[in-house]
């Protein structure tokens, strides 16, 4: 497949897709974790049941959409679930989710709560949600970067909303939630260098070392022999295609607000619970 | 007992200085309305209590209502960030403690097995637990050696819910994600819900197991229907981005955030819907 038959989104998501496998409930808060999740579905991991919302609508066949995620899954009747089986799910790791967070380091520990000290933050994000308990719980830890830069990429986060290596983890969590793998833009990442620390599974075609050093805020281990990112499929590319109709994750990758307002006014159009996809959804 | 009273009555039960858990998440469901009857009434010094938190919390901080904020999250997801959430943490101006998801539902049900904490694991090898001066490092009592985070009881006073349906002894029908409302109604001492219609509890009964949040745990009912609007409550109604935008636009200057307050306290639910192109405009722009 030559270099012009797919994106670097659909790259990614490719490659988000192969982490995935076995029975899990798959949560998905993106676009890009979404598209990996129906992609793993559709072709080695048939036992994974995506959720049409972050947190409920099992069994449905949810497609990425500004603003119609619980809708996709009543109208496809998904089974709802409540928030104490969602966490029951995290706890007993029957679950998995892609997880973009604003700072990854070295050793994995993730930070979407504040840029600057946590007290008098520089920028103050969100709040740490549900990481402290998948990265806690899970056996497997899935984290994406779009842009892979040294302010993603650090050396140590401003605040550890999730749990990465560290001694404190290994005296009270030891491997539980700990971080399986980085996909960014620039390859694939997972965290068995020395002392587990930021290693290069593989580089995306194109990607040089010297690019992923310059990129990144902290030293990466990149063995000589690094592989390179397999190319998606077509089969994979066009599953992709098929399954985001708005193109949403374009979107994400280059996100505007007036480009949102027109996914949004348009998306109600692709709501028809009665056309043959949604009835044969599996 | 029959418990449906008019908004402005419903919310008048909240005291200034009230601790308020709300029902919804994010850009779902969120009792809105009922938030915005909060600021017209004026109330002060709120303690909100959030997992999800998004654009109830944001208005009530840029409304001056808020004295200390508990949270896992407090965004406004794909729209982006909370505008007076972010200011009023980068500036220290009000009390912020971090939660998270689970602990809040855990803070919640401890408060309704009536047991000061319930442990857990979420938030070891975190910061969180720096932070978070209201949570302790607990070993097993067992034996195992296992280190815990004890979550302490969350009592709020109230809980703000609104739902697709309920009954006027406050059975209540959600339709869409539950999201932590049927723990927050049990947890609260006084439980508030607003619903898209008031129905009889006969046809209540037929919606089975979507009646989620039973009468007892309910003490007064109002029915506002697009009440969680600007948030979206399905399938009846999707969230208005439209309305969000002009929203984020409002709090980007201070003048004009002024102007919205302004606004907002000069009309009553029915009179906001107006402003919102009334009920055409609405269905026109949100119908499911």
């Amino acid at each position: 497949m030559s270099q012009s038959t797919y994106t670097l989104d659909e790259l990614m998501i490719a490659a988000m897709a192969r982490e995935l496998r076995g029975e899990y409930l798959v949560s998905a808060v993106t676009a890009f974790g979404l598209l990996a999740a129906l992609v793993a579905q559709g072709t080695h991991a048939p036992d994974l049941d995506v959720l049409a919302t972050p947190e409920s609508g099992m069994g449905a066949r949810p497609w990425p959409s500004v603003s119609l995620g619980q809708v996709i899954g009543l109208s496809q009747g998904a089974v709802p679930l409540s928030m104490e089986e969602i966490f029951d799910a995290i706890f007993q790791d029957r679950f998995r989710i892609w997880i973009n967070p604003a700072q990854i380091d070295r050793h994995g520990n993730v930070n979407i709560t504040a840029i600057g000290p946590w007290e008098k933050p520089k920028v103050a994000l969100v709040g740490s949600r549900g990481i402290p308990e998948d990265s806690s719980h899970l056996s497997q830890m899935l984290y994406y970067l779009l842009q892979h830069s040294p302010r993603t990429v650090v050396e140590a986060v401003d605040f550890r909303s999730g749990a990465g290596y560290s001694r404190e983890r290994e005296q009270s969590l030891g491997r539980a939630g700990a971080p399986s793998v980085l996909i960014t833009n620039l390859g694939v990442f997972d965290f068995e260098g020395p002392d587990h620390t930021l290693r290069a599974r593989s580089l995306h075609p194109g990607v040089s070392p010297e690019d992923v050093r310059q990129a990144s805020g902290c030293a990466v281990w990149i063995p000589d022999d690094v592989a390179v990112t397999p190319e998606p499929t077509p089969e994979v590319v066009s599953l992709i295609r098929a399954a985001d109709p708005l193109g949403l994750r374009h979107w994400e990758w280059k996100p505007d607000p007036a480009r949102l307002a027109a996914l949004w006014q348009g998306e109600r159009a692709e709501l028809d619970p009665f056309r043959p996809e949604a009835r044969r959804w599996r | 007992m029959n418990k449906v009273v008019s908004l402005p009555e419903l919310v008048s039960r909240i005291e200034d200085g009230a601790s308020i858990v709300f029902g919804g998440s994010s850009l779902s469901r969120k009792p809105m309305a009922a938030v915005r009857e909060l600021v017209r009434q004026g109330r002060r010094n709120l303690h909100l209590i959030c997992d999800i938190g998004g654009p109830e919390v944001d208005l009530l901080v840029g409304a001056g209502a808020v004295q200390r904020l508990t949270y896992a999250f407090v965004g406004f997801e794909i729209l982006g960030l909370a505008p007076h959430f972010r200011a009023a943490r980068q500036q220290g101006s009000l009390a912020f403690e971090e939660w998270t998801e689970y602990t809040v539902m855990a803070g919640l049900d401890a408060a309704v097995k009536r047991v000061p904490f319930l442990p857990t694991r979420a938030g070891l090898a975190t910061d969180v637990l720096a932070v978070n001066p209201s949570f302790r490092r607990i070993v097993d009592p067992f034996g195992s050696g296992q280190e815990l985070v004890a979550i302490p009881a969350l009592n709020p006073d109230v809980a703000l819910i609104h739902v697709n349906y309920a009954d006027e002894r406050g059975n209540a029908v959600i339709l869409g994600d539950t999201h932590i409302d049927v723990l927050a109604a049990k947890a609260a001492r006084t439980t508030l819900v607003t619903c898209e219609r008031l129905l009889s509890a006969e046809a209540l009964r037929r919606f089975g197991r979507d009646l989620q949040i039973a009468h007892i745990w309910v003490d007064g009912v109002a029915e506002v229907p697009w009440g969680a609007h600007p948030t979206g409550c399905a399938p009846h109604y999707r969230f208005d981005l439209e309305a969000f935008q002009r929203y984020l636009q409002a709090a980007s200057d201070p003048d004009r955030w002024a102007q919205h307050l302004e606004d907002l306290r000069g009309q009553d639910h029915p009179t906001y819907l107006q402003a919102q192109g009334g009920r055409l405009g609405l269905v026109e722009r949100l119908r499911l």
